[in-house]
């Protein structure tokens, strides 16, 4: 079993048959229970010591949710997976495990709104520093690392910048420097970007988006790709002693996210993994016609530029092509004159709809400057590279001709 | 073949076992949750199909499950 799309289907252990058993269901079933009732007084002792990995209770761990990470696991050839209840708690949780009071994290300029938020607004307060860098020069990397740096974070496609980094080139700077490199891969998802193999030690994703299959439940995903030597990171050098390259798993799991309780609920899990089953034929969709729907949009004469990796003028074209096998993912951004056209446009749309998911089966379209990055300044918003004329389009799965329709009416004349 | 497992003197019949086979016989529960030493040096989770142990190894088995709550 080699191929994504078979261990996307059959990966984790799904559908093995119980010892003893003459058949077994071919779906795991939705264990939608909190707890979970022992044999006896020994069997409980020994779950709550970590003697025996029972499931006790739905916070910590549940074997729906189980069966999603595993599935994840084989995917992606990690380590180990954690699934949270959102693509920012996944964030949160494993920033607050690397990081603390002194220490910094050395961070992309150009982040999602939310991260940004987290990483200055809810987290600043706690002693912990962000250095917002270029991604697309590792030299600027290199320099705003120093010994309390505990992890550099950036985007394998920045939202709404759609700016692409070396992951290699960012990767040999974080092995050069002792320090752990994570990769927000949810835009073009391990499926388009192997993480691992680009040297990215611990990877997140919003499963919300394209693995939800469709915006069906809210979720998060923490894939440990076992590179990184987890001694070297003060917060888990005690746990490093005692569960070697698990540390970080076993940190999150016994420790963190058991606290912060942002668990995945057993009916999203199950979700997820049934969009699992699809990601790769969802992903070439969407791809294929978000990539044709740019070279339409620069057609037009009403819009002013349009950003897409995909197309040759893009500024990480060629990175992008060698870095994600010649896809270049489901969103792209326009520019209109100025921000009412952008609102009139939004408002004409009839049949993408007004949203702000990405990833979605249905497209959607956005304008960024006043939602996701509305709490930030003009001025602030400039730096992020957010325009008050940009429009981002999540590209769906409808057939490309009627979104093109559907763009061309919303856009005529304005 | 002798193996010495979480401090316990075990013979296992086999005499060419990887990690995954030890997990296995020895019933181990969620092996994606087990931290696994051999000799006192940890193993990473994609070698534990491919690691084949000797006589008298010992080998020493950790859950990382995260235990319990409410």
């Amino acid at each position: 079993m080699s191929g994504f799309a078979t261990k996307a289907l059959h990966g984790g252990g799904a559908g093995t048959p119980e010892a003893g058993g003459a058949s077994t269901p071919l779906r795991t079933p939705v264990h939608d229970t909190v707890a979970f009732s022992f044999a006896g007084a020994a069997e409980i002792a020994d779950a709550f010591a970590g003697r025996r990995p029972l499931h006790s209770y739905s916070r910590i761990s549940n074997p729906t949710v189980a069966e999603l990470e595993g599935r994840v696991r084989d995917l992606t050839g990690s380590t180990g997976v954690v699934a949270l209840a959102s693509g920012m708690a996944a964030i949160a949780n494993l920033i607050l495990t690397l990081g603390g009071n002194g220490s910094n994290i050395v961070a992309s300029r150009f982040l999602f709104g939310n991260t940004v938020s987290l990483l200055t607004h809810t987290l600043a307060p706690w002693g912990l520093e962000s250095r917002f860098v270029d991604m697309t020069r590792p030299a600027e990397v290199a320099a705003a690392i120093d010994a309390g740096t505990r992890a550099i974070f950036l985007e394998s496609i920045t939202n709404p910048q759609l700016e692409v980094a070396d992951l290699a080139a960012i990767s040999a700077v974080a092995k050069e420097r002792g320090v752990p490199l994570i990769l927000d891969n949810t835009a073009p998802t391990f499926y388009l970007c192997r993480g691992r193999e680009l040297g990215v030690d611990v990877e997140i994703i919003s499963s919300t988006k394209y693995i939800s299959g469709g915006g069906t439940a809210v979720g998060g995903l923490i894939i440990d790709h076992g590179l990184f030597d987890w001694s070297r990171s003060p917060r888990l050098a005690s746990q490093a002693a005692k569960f070697g390259p698990f540390a970080l798993l076993a940190t999150l799991r016994r420790e963190i996210n058991r606290n912060l309780g942002a668990c995945l609920a057993p009916h999203a899990a199950y979700l997820h993994t049934l969009g699992l089953e699809t990601l790769n034929l969802r992903i070439e969709r969407s791809c294929a016609t978000a990539l044709e729907l740019a070279g339409v949009l620069q057609e037009r004469p009403e819009v002013q530029a349009v950003n897409y990796p995909g197309l040759p003028q893009h500024p990480g074209h060629e990175l992008a092509k060698r870095q994600f096998g010649g896809r270049y993912g489901g969103i792209l951004t326009f520019d209109l004159a100025d921000q009412a056209r952008c609102f009139a446009c939004i408002d004409r749309l009839r049949l993408i709809k007004r949203a702000t998911n990405i990833n979605d089966n249905k497209s959607l379209a956005l304008h960024p400057a006043t939602t996701i990055f509305n709490e930030f300044s003009p001025r602030a918003q400039a730096e992020m590279g957010v325009r008050p004329t940009m429009i981002r389009l999540s590209v769906g799965l409808e057939d490309a001709a009627d979104l093109q329709d559907d763009l061309s009416q919303a856009l005529a004349g304005l | 073949m002798k193996l010495t497992i979480n401090g316990e003197a075990r013979e296992i019949a086999g005499d060419r076992l990887t990690v995954m086979d030890v997990l296995k016989e020895q019933k181990v529960e969620s092996p994606d949750m087990v931290a696994v030493q051999v000799n006192g040096a940890f193993v990473a989770r994609p070698q534990y199909d491919d690691l084949v142990l000797a006589e008298n190894d010992t080998v020493e088995f950790l859950y990382f499950m995260g235990g319990g709550a409410a």
